[in-house]
């Protein structure tokens, strides 16, 4: 059963035709990966996903449910969350303080003008368990301006797992990331995987066939392929557009 | 159809005011092109335009008649001439110590750099306070381009005829400096895309600061075309950058004609509101404003501009 | 789970706050001994509470308004017609300032809290310069441009006891009481999660939608509280000045407010505001004795602080405490680094 479905998605930015008749099925459960030269339309078809830009014509279901073209918060608000590529944190809070932010329990409460939040022993262990999980441990006070690169990216996901989300999309998560810092992160989504339903864009081959059940292949604006990992590495045709051969 | 013919003049007014409108809105969105920097302040190098014209024309206009007795001997229209070219160089000179001030908050948070140029706005217009006072002021204009004359039984004033063609050929030299030189391809290409424009071997930091040198002192020319029509006070700065911006978010930012034509369209609001109501003329500006914003929302395809950052 | 060595706050205030009760509690009985006047006391106050408000918006929400006298005036404006046409008393007057600019504010609010930035500040100077061209032209209602005139100062009518404000040590303590019933109410409301998530708009307004939160609404509250704020402070003022004048609308004297917060670092202190006030009366007082143009030398003060410190004076001072307290660390040897607030 596919918890996110999109069918026939269309966007041009002027002249330019970004994303052509697009259809994707993220099951339930599944990590699905999207994958993609620059330019191909990857990120035009997150945003269009997560709702930070509204198809010119297509469809995009959630959970059975049509949420084309609504705004990013209405989205969010539906249980599916997104990390960025380009790090988005808030950089003046500490990383306790940053995905306290996330956390429903906390928005629901968003209009409170009285309470202190600190006085609030709930929401602050379950943020504290959040920083723990993505390996933040011990680094709940440190702003996250002051954190290094390694410590923001896992931050970064700890934001979008902190929302409760029934679906994540992660947006590049090895981005920057060395050796080191992409075991780590493999290991997380290895973690995540059986609670949440993925989706993974990824530059990096090797990481996403390591993870994926299935994957998307997106160039010039079109789903080119799609299929296990192991379909994908043996497929000629993808070998000779140099993805997916060389892993 | 007789209201129509009744209008003419204010018909007049408006396409005067518009395309002066458009050329201060030019010289806005080419800074806005290069730098990415919304500059609050273009209004009041407007105004100081103007004033500085008033100065360089007027006897009474703030330069010591004394020391430079002689050249206020000259007729008017030299002197008018004088001030068309010596006050956008000022005012340019002024821009530049702005672009300097500016550098500081350049890749920082947009806001800073906003409330930089609105300090930026209300220094400038304390200054001329304190230069001219805040009573209005007066400047001269040739003879032989006031007046009026009458058709088909209408006062028409010759004055915004002189204002009319004198804006369409800035505006035309304009069109042909950013068409046919280097500096004008640089900038259509909206140059602030650092790596481009250093691997053409162009130095980005005098591009920016020539860039609003040029900006302003269009501005400035409006001004001093302005003045007349809209009267020489402090406050005319403020009032001056919002149709600016008006005319940017309808034309679109970057786009030269689009500017023209919206220039044109916000000239004719104020001009024929004008006509009823002239004290409601000003204000008009501001509800356009309102309007405008509140219905555009995004903007033309749905990308984002610099002035939604 | 707090970090270790923070200060745990008390929910209601701080020991800053006790330091500016004291000094402005105690202001009336010393300000004339150094060579001032008590009705300054009265104007630094409320225009404290003014700035107060308008840093809401400008210092936690990141919005740049630079039309908000218009609000201050209009609760001016409603203090004074209460007054006259409705009922003489003080606090349905100043219950009236609140509402008006409530109201108002609220209105314009609708157009513009989808918006930020240069959109956002050129549509505040547009609604600020409609309201004065109103207050301006609407002379039967406003008097304008001589203003509305002959607005008494109505006693404290508390029930048992009533005090008669009409003299400016009165006045003073007053103004003294409201400014302790805002900051209060402020600082509660900055420290709440309310508050948290202002600050979080002002750092990342994109992200926050992402995490599900309708920017808007809390961009909309943000702007309805300042100009609430704003409206008591104009009550106050039209009381004080036995009048009131559409001067105040003005494009200055919103850009007064601007530049005496972020002066004083309203962008990152609680008590920027304030400390602008003080720092803006006391130029005016003094730069004004030796020339007319005080206020192109603020403005050009204001345009360095953007240069060079847009944290304003708190940033100076929590350089100097940040940089006091790594000395301290370094000499215990401690490892955490600071906790941020």
């Amino acid at each position: 059963m596919a918890l996110l479905e999109a069918h026939g998605l269309h966007k041009r930015f002027g002249d330019h035709v970004v994303l052509e008749d697009i259809s994707l099925a993220f099951p339930a459960g599944r990590l699905s990966g999207i994958m993609g030269p620059n330019g191909a339309g990857k990120t035009t078809c997150f945003n269009v996903l997560t709702g930070g830009v509204r198809p010119d014509r297509g469809r995009v279901v959630f959970d059975g449910e049509d949420v084309t073209g609504l705004p990013p918060h209405a989205i969010a608000r539906r249980g599916l969350a997104r990390s960025f590529q380009l790090m988005n944190v808030f950089d003046e809070y500490s990383a306790l303080d940053n995905v306290q932010l996330a956390s429903p329990a906390v928005r629901a409460r968003s209009f409170d003008m009285l309470h202190d939040l600190r006085r609030d022993a709930g929401a602050q262990d379950r943020a504290a368990a959040v920083l723990a999980r993505v390996g933040l441990r011990g680094k709940e006070h440190v702003p996250a301006g002051r954190l290094s690169y390694g410590d923001r990216r896992a931050l970064e996901i700890g934001l979008a797992v902190a929302a409760e989300p029934r679906m994540l999309f992660l947006d590049e998560p090895t981005s920057g990331l060395g050796a080191d810092g992409t075991a780590r992160l493999a290991e997380l989504v290895q973690e995540l995987r059986r609670v949440l339903t993925l989706v993974v864009i990824e530059h990096d081959m090797a990481f996403l066939f390591r993870l994926a059940d299935r994957i998307s292949v997106i160039h010039w604006g079109q789903v080119i392929a799609e299929g296990t990992p192991e379909a994908l590495r043996a497929d000629p045709w993808l070998a000779r557009a140099g993805l997916g051969g060389a892993i | 159809m007789d209201l129509l013919v009744t209008l003419g003049p204010h018909l007049l007014n408006g396409l005067a005011l518009g395309l002066l409108f458009a050329l201060v809105a030019l010289g806005f969105m080419l800074v806005i092109g290069v730098m990415e920097v919304i500059n609050l302040a273009h209004g009041s190098l407007f105004a100081l335009g103007a004033y500085v014209a008033v100065a360089l024309v007027s006897a009474e206009g703030g330069l010591g008649v004394a020391v430079l007795g002689p050249y206020f001997e000259l007729p008017i229209p030299a002197r008018f001439v004088v001030a068309l070219l010596l006050a956008p160089v000022v005012v340019a000179g002024v821009g530049m110590v702005l672009e300097v001030c500016l550098r500081r908050t350049y890749g920082r948070d947009p806001l800073y750099g906003l409330l930089l140029t609105f300090g930026a706005a209300l220094v400038l217009e304390e200054l001329i306070r304190l230069v001219w006072g805040p009573t209005e002021r007066f400047l001269p204009v040739p003879a032989s381009i006031t007046g009026g004359i009458t058709v088909g039984g209408l006062i028409y004033s010759v004055y915004r005829f002189f204002a009319s063609a004198f804006a369409v050929g800035m505006i035309l030299l304009l069109w042909l400096f950013l068409q046919r030189t280097r500096y004008g391809a640089l900038i259509k290409a909206g140059a602030h895309d650092s790596e481009m424009v250093r691997a053409l071997g162009v130095n980005l930091t005098r591009l920016r600061l020539l860039v609003f040198a040029f900006g302003t002192a269009l501005a400035a020319v409006a001004g001093i075309v302005m003045a007349p029509i809209w009267g020489v006070r402090p406050h005319v700065g403020v009032d001056a950058v919002v149709p600016a911006f008006v005319v940017i978010v309808l034309g679109g930012v970057g786009s030269f004609w689009g500017a023209v034509i919206a220039g044109l369209l916000v000239g004719l609001v104020v001009g024929v509101t004008g006509a009823f109501a002239t004290a409601w003329s000003l204000v008009s500006m501001y509800i356009l404003l309102i309007l405008v914003v509140t219905v555009r929302g995004r903007g033309l395809l749905g990308k984002k501009s610099v002035l939604e950052r | 789970m707090t970090a270790p060595g923070s200060r745990q706050l008390p929910g209601w205030g701080s020991p800053a706050m006790l330091l500016a009760f004291a000094f402005f509690g105690t202001l009336p009985l010393w300000i004339e001994r150094v060579g001032l006047y008590r009705y300054l006391g009265v104007e630094i106050l409320v225009w404290c509470v003014f700035a107060l408000g308008f840093n809401l918006l400008l210092g936690y929400t990141g919005l740049p308004s630079f039309g908000h006298g218009a609000y201050f005036g209009i609760g001016a404006y409603a203090m004074g017609l209460t007054q006259f046409h409705l009922v003489a008393n003080l606090w349905v007057g100043l219950l009236a300032a609140i509402l008006a600019a409530a109201v108002v504010g609220g209105g314009v609010a609708l157009f513009i809290s989808h918006r930020r930035g240069i959109y956002f500040a050129l549509m505040t100077i547009a609604f600020g310069q409609m309201f004065f061209f109103i207050a301006s032209k609407w002379t039967s209602v406003t008097g304008g441009e001589d203003g509305l005139l002959d607005i008494r100062r109505l006693p404290a009518d508390l029930g048992p006891v009533a005090f008669d404000l009409t003299s400016n040590l009165a006045m003073s303590y007053f103004a003294f009481a409201a400014f302790v019933a805002v900051t209060v109410v402020l600082w509660r409301l900055t420290h709440s999660p309310f508050g948290k998530v202002l600050r979080a708009i002002k750092q990342n307004e994109t992200r926050m939608a992402y995490l599900g939160y309708r920017v808007v609404a809390y961009k909309w509250a943000s702007f309805t509280l300042s100009c609430a704020v704003a409206g008591l402070a104009g009550g106050l003022f039209a009381m004080a000045q036995n009048g009131a004048y559409v001067q105040v609308m003005s494009l200055q004297w919103s850009g007064v407010v601007v530049l005496m917060t972020l002066i004083g670092g309203g962008l990152v202190s609680f008590w920027g505001p304030v400390v602008g006030t003080v720092v803006y009366f006391v130029a005016r007082d003094l730069l004004g004795a030796y020339t007319e143009s005080w206020l192109l030398w603020f403005g050009l003060m204001f345009m360095l602080v953007v240069m060079f410190k847009p944290e304003g004076v708190a940033g100076l001072w929590q350089d100097l405490a940040a940089r006091r307290a790594a000395r301290r660390r370094a000499r215990t040897g401690a490892l955490q680094p600071a906790a941020g607030d």
